[in-house]
């Protein structure tokens, strides 16, 4: 009998045939998991996990598993195209790389020599560990702005952490904590930024309580040892009673805090104003079990908190995160073992180093779109996406004229949707880098066909705080498609950076690893580089921090001119904040549950993904659906003061019934027109992008809360 | 003899969908879209339970039984149990009368409405012959719940889990169960 063992390369070969295997990085999320690729007469013909992952240890998601069918897809983008018919005419023609590049290159020097390079607008998503190379083309520009979502998604993490310990602290799964907060995301379907869900699923294994803080009843939820369940948008509240708890119980850890915090006063004083009954009022949360929580989370040793973005989606997404970090914090789990780590990264140039920040001249800095409101975000290159669309449209501060968009939709992601139509629609020239024509493409003057990840070299996971590089690897070409960096490197020398660039990308690889004295070649034989373990660093040198400790009186904030403590603040639509409105629109709207085949607009067009949820699913409580006389897998509308789309409902016990949760990134990739759908089902055609609802500091927009109604769609009332 | 078992302990799933991925890409060309599905994931609840609501993932897919009903209902004699525990549907027999479906337990097994075959797992056969995991359980769940190999060892090495986790989890997975009887 055969002896059986996981992932067995040899017998795989040998079993199909295939000609050869190329261990590469999948990037079809945030997680960045080891895989196995399998190839047959040059094609792409199975995918596996790798055992020798660090990050996943050989287990995969569905996405990762379905990558080829995206990079072999039918409707995918093989060749530049330039647009021959009014905008959104779905009228293409080809062209070469050398056209396309020479024209988007023309258009960036009249620009800016017009209008100035800050009248150039970059943007990114989420998908391509493109971050680097784009923000070194704009620095180098001189342009201060690149439109990403780091607004309300990780770069929160980033700059709140930088400014309250130094980096972002990230759960040590491999020492088992044993007490986890799963907050505002499930890291079983989603696999945030860090974050891959088998070894939290290995630390329940271990025994590891848990508490899951979420509206809905996730598995997690079901798992777990307290389930708090609270009212959408009021973390802080919920974070500042559980902090209430541990400062007056004497829970927290004293030599942590005697010798390493700075305002210790200033926060219980602040802390003190939200005593358990105002909390519960405030997060319809019972306060025996906000107290249990918090008995459980600072008493049991080593404790972590599983943190994601839903919490940055918010009116107070900074408050937010930095509460968390004050949980982590206070309770000792700072940079311990099985705690949350600030680890750090091997020796290799930073992503801040390579995307050339110190480039770019003050006078362009001080001119960066929305940097006097949204001070914090500013100071760490991000923007608020309205002041960009404001900046097209209304031409104020100064007229935007260019867009430059790589990997994203934000017809689709971004708040307000209608808004950024009417935006994407004036810009004067628009250059999209993307897989397909989406309906973000469809408005663009020029679309290049991008590479996926089975199609470029790369370091993986390299701007990541986990600690770990791993080498990403070509396995194939489709058509002419070309890596952001490789396009964006050609572009670069072609308006005149030459000098800052490279003959080709592979050298800008061996750039990045070159402090550790390796080339790209050698660092592709090895599996993976660490940075540095140790615990408890800031023992020796403190925090790095203005402070030098861990500073729960924010001095950066205060300099700013910020309220250097944490607050809750209502969500600019809610019961408390608009009873008005609310008697209008009486169901609370939370938006992007996420589901395992998707990531976030992507994927809708890989048959594998796509057949596990076929339609945009909105969740309602059975109590509702009988008042709103709606039934199981009806469609409805769902309308907000901004707009309606129309959803399918999905009955569930697991919510309230006062909350109603829907999906978001839908578009129908199957519609042939242009639209290709993006009325008919994206939930950000309701959301609110008013600069007054986002997050004073970092500028989020509130798209995870907010005031709706639901109803039965009329028969013929279809939006398409 | 070897006696193979695929069991997959419920409790532990999270619902990512990976195994359903995994056995489409086993066996459908990546061209492919669709094509039959042998396991498919799906939400029980949330539901109330004992006055508390829970909310459980649930995979369905063949059991390999003992005693198979499908076995027992196929008239062509398609359907058969072997030596080392795999229950095999033989695609060439089956003429799609489809009394099968109606019998099994689990509803493991579906009508292949293109080549008009009943279709079920028949547990990555021409793989574990050869040495291999099947597909699914070649250790891409993230929950490391899908388990392939001998019963009793499976089963041992979930009642340790169980005890790890602080005695949370089913007692004894189904498919244990009626493997014993
Ligand atoms: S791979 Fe594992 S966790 Fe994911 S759905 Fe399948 S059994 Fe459940
Ligand atoms: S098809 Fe159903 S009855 Fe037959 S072996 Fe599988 S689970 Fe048992
Ligand atoms: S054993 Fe093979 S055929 Fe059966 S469900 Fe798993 S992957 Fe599919």
């Amino acid at each position: 009998m055969p002896e059986f063992r996981y992932s067995n390369i040899e017998r795989e070969m040998e079993v199909y045939g295939y000609d050869s295997f190329v261990k590469s990085h999948c990037r079809m999320c945030h997680g960045g998991c080891g895989v196995i690729v399998y190839v047959k007469n040059g094609k792409v013909s199975k995918i596996a996990g790798d055992p020798d992952c660090p990050i996943a240890h050989g287990t995969l998601c569905a996405k990762g598993l379905a990558s080829a069918q995206l990079a072999y897809h039918k409707d995918r983008l093989t060749y530049p195209v330039k647009r021959i018919g009014p905008k959104a005419s779905g009228k293409w023609e080809q062209i070469s790389w050398d056209e396309a590049l020479d024209t988007i290159a023309e258009r960036i020097l009249t620009y800016k020599e017009k209008h100035g390079p800050e009248s150039v607008v970059f943007g990114y998503g989420t998908g391509r560990e493109n971050e680097a190379v784009i923000y070194r083309i704009a620095n180098v520009l001189g342009s201060p702005n690149v439109v990403t979502a780091g607004h309300f998604c990780y770069g929160p993490r980033i700059c709140t952490s930088i400014i309250t310990c130094g980096t972002n602290p990230i759960v040590d799964y491999e020492n088992f904590p044993k007490c986890i907060i799963m907050w505002g995301n499930n890291v079983t379907i989603s696999n945030p930024d860090e974050y891959k869900g088998e070894p939290f699923s290995v630390a329940l294994d271990k025994g590891a309580n848990l508490i899951v803080v979420d509206p809905r009843l996730t598995r997690p939820a079901a798992r777990a040892n307290v389930w708090l369940q609270l009212r959408p948008g009021t973390d802080a509240a919920l974070a500042l009673g559980m902090l209430n708890v541990i400062v007056n119980e004497k829970l927290y850890d004293k030599e942590f805090v005697e010798k390493y915090t700075h305002g210790w006063e200033p926060f219980v004083k602040r802390v003190n104003e939200y005593p358990l009954d105002r909390v519960e009022e405030i997060t319809w949360v019972p306060k025996e079990k906000i107290r249990e929580a918090a008995h459980l989370f600072a008493t049991t040793k080593p404790a972590a908190i599983q943190w994601g973005v839903a919490i940055e989606q918010q009116t107070n997404c900074a408050d937010n995160d930095r509460l968390l970090m004050f949980l982590m914090g206070i309770t000792g789990n700072i940079d311990a073992p099985g705690g949350q780590v600030l680890n750090r990264q091997p020796n290799v140039v930073n992503v801040g180093q390579f995307g050339a920040h110190g480039m770019l001249p003050k006078d362009q800095f001080a001119k960066r779109l929305g940097g006097d409101r949204f001070r914090l975000a500013s100071r760490f290159a991000i923007l608020q996406p309205k002041c960009v669309w404001d900046a097209i449209l209304e031409e104020k501060p100064y007229p935007v004229k260019m867009l430059f968009l790589i990997s994203t939709n934000p017809l689709i992601t971004s708040a307000n949707a209608r808004e950024v139509y009417r935006a994407l629609e004036k810009v004067e020239f628009m250059a999209v880098a993307d897989f397909f024509l989406t309906p973000t493409a469809e408005l663009a003057d020029i679309v290049l066909p991008a590479a996926t990840w089975l199609e470029m070299d790369y370091v993986g996971d390299y701007w990541k705080r986990h600690g770990y590089i791993l080498p990403r690897r070509k396995v194939i070409q489709v058509g002419e498609c070309r890596s952001d960096h490789e396009m964006l490197n050609d572009l670069a020398r072609r308006i005149g950076q030459g000098q800052y660039w490279w003959n080709n990308f592979e050298e800008a690889l061996d750039y990045i690893l070159h402090p550790m004295n390796i080339t790209w070649n050698d660092f592709k034989k090895t599996n993976y580089i660490r940075g540095e373990v140790k615990y408890y660093k800031y023992k020796e040198g403190g925090f790095s921090t203005p402070t030098r400790k861990f500073e729960l009186y924010s001095t950066t904030l205060e300099k700013m001119g910020y309220d250097p403590l944490p607050q809750h603040r209502e969500p600019s639509e809610s019961p408390v904040s608009t009873p008005d409105l609310y008697k209008e629109y009486p169901y609370i709207l939370i938006t992007g549950a996420r589901q395992p085949g998707f990531f976030h607009t992507e994927n809708r067009q890989i048959g594998r993904l796509r057949e596990l949820d076929r339609d945009p699913i909105v969740e309602i409580h059975p109590d509702t659906a009988a008042k709103e006389k709606i039934k199981e897998g009806d469609w409805v509308i769902i309308e907000s003061r901004r707009g309606s789309v129309r959803q399918r409902v999905r009955l569930s016990l697991g919510r309230d019934p006062r909350i109603v949760a829907a999906q978001h990134g839908w578009w129908f990739p199957e519609k042939k027109d242009p639209g290709h759908g993006w009325q008919e089902s994206n939930i950000n055609i309701l959301t609110d992008n008013a600069l007054e609802s986002c997050d004073p500091a970092m500028g989020a927009s509130n798209i995870r809360t907010l005031l709706c109604r639901i109803y039965p769609e009329a028969k013929g009332d279809s939006h398409e | 003899m070897n006696k193979h078992a695929l069991i997959i302990e419920e409790f532990a799933c999270w619902g990512c969908r990976a195994c359903e991925v995994a056995c489409k890409q086993e066996y459908n060309p990546v061209e492919a879209d669709n094509g039959i599905k042998y396991l498919s994931v799906w939400p029980d609840g949330p539901k109330r339970m004992n006055g508390k609501l829970d909310f459980m993932w649930r995979v369905s897919v063949c059991k390999h039984c003992d005693e198979p009903a499908c076995v027992k209902a196929c008239p062509e004699d398609a359907i058969m149990k072997r030596e080392d525990g795999i229950v095999i549907l033989n695609y060439e027999k089956c003429t799609g009368c489809q009394l099968c479906i109606d019998e099994c337990p689990y509803h493991a097994i579906r009508f292949d409405e293109e080549k008009k075959t009943a279709a079920k797992c028949n547990l990555c056969h021409h793989r574990v012959e050869k040495g291999l995991y099947p597909a699914c359980a070649d250790n891409i769940c993230l929950a490391h719940c899908i388990y392939f190999g001998d019963p009793a060892e499976i089963e041992q090495k979930i009642l340790e889990k169980r005890k790890a986790r602080g005695g949370w989890g089913e007692i004894i997975p189904k498919a244990i169960s009626m493997s014993k009887g």
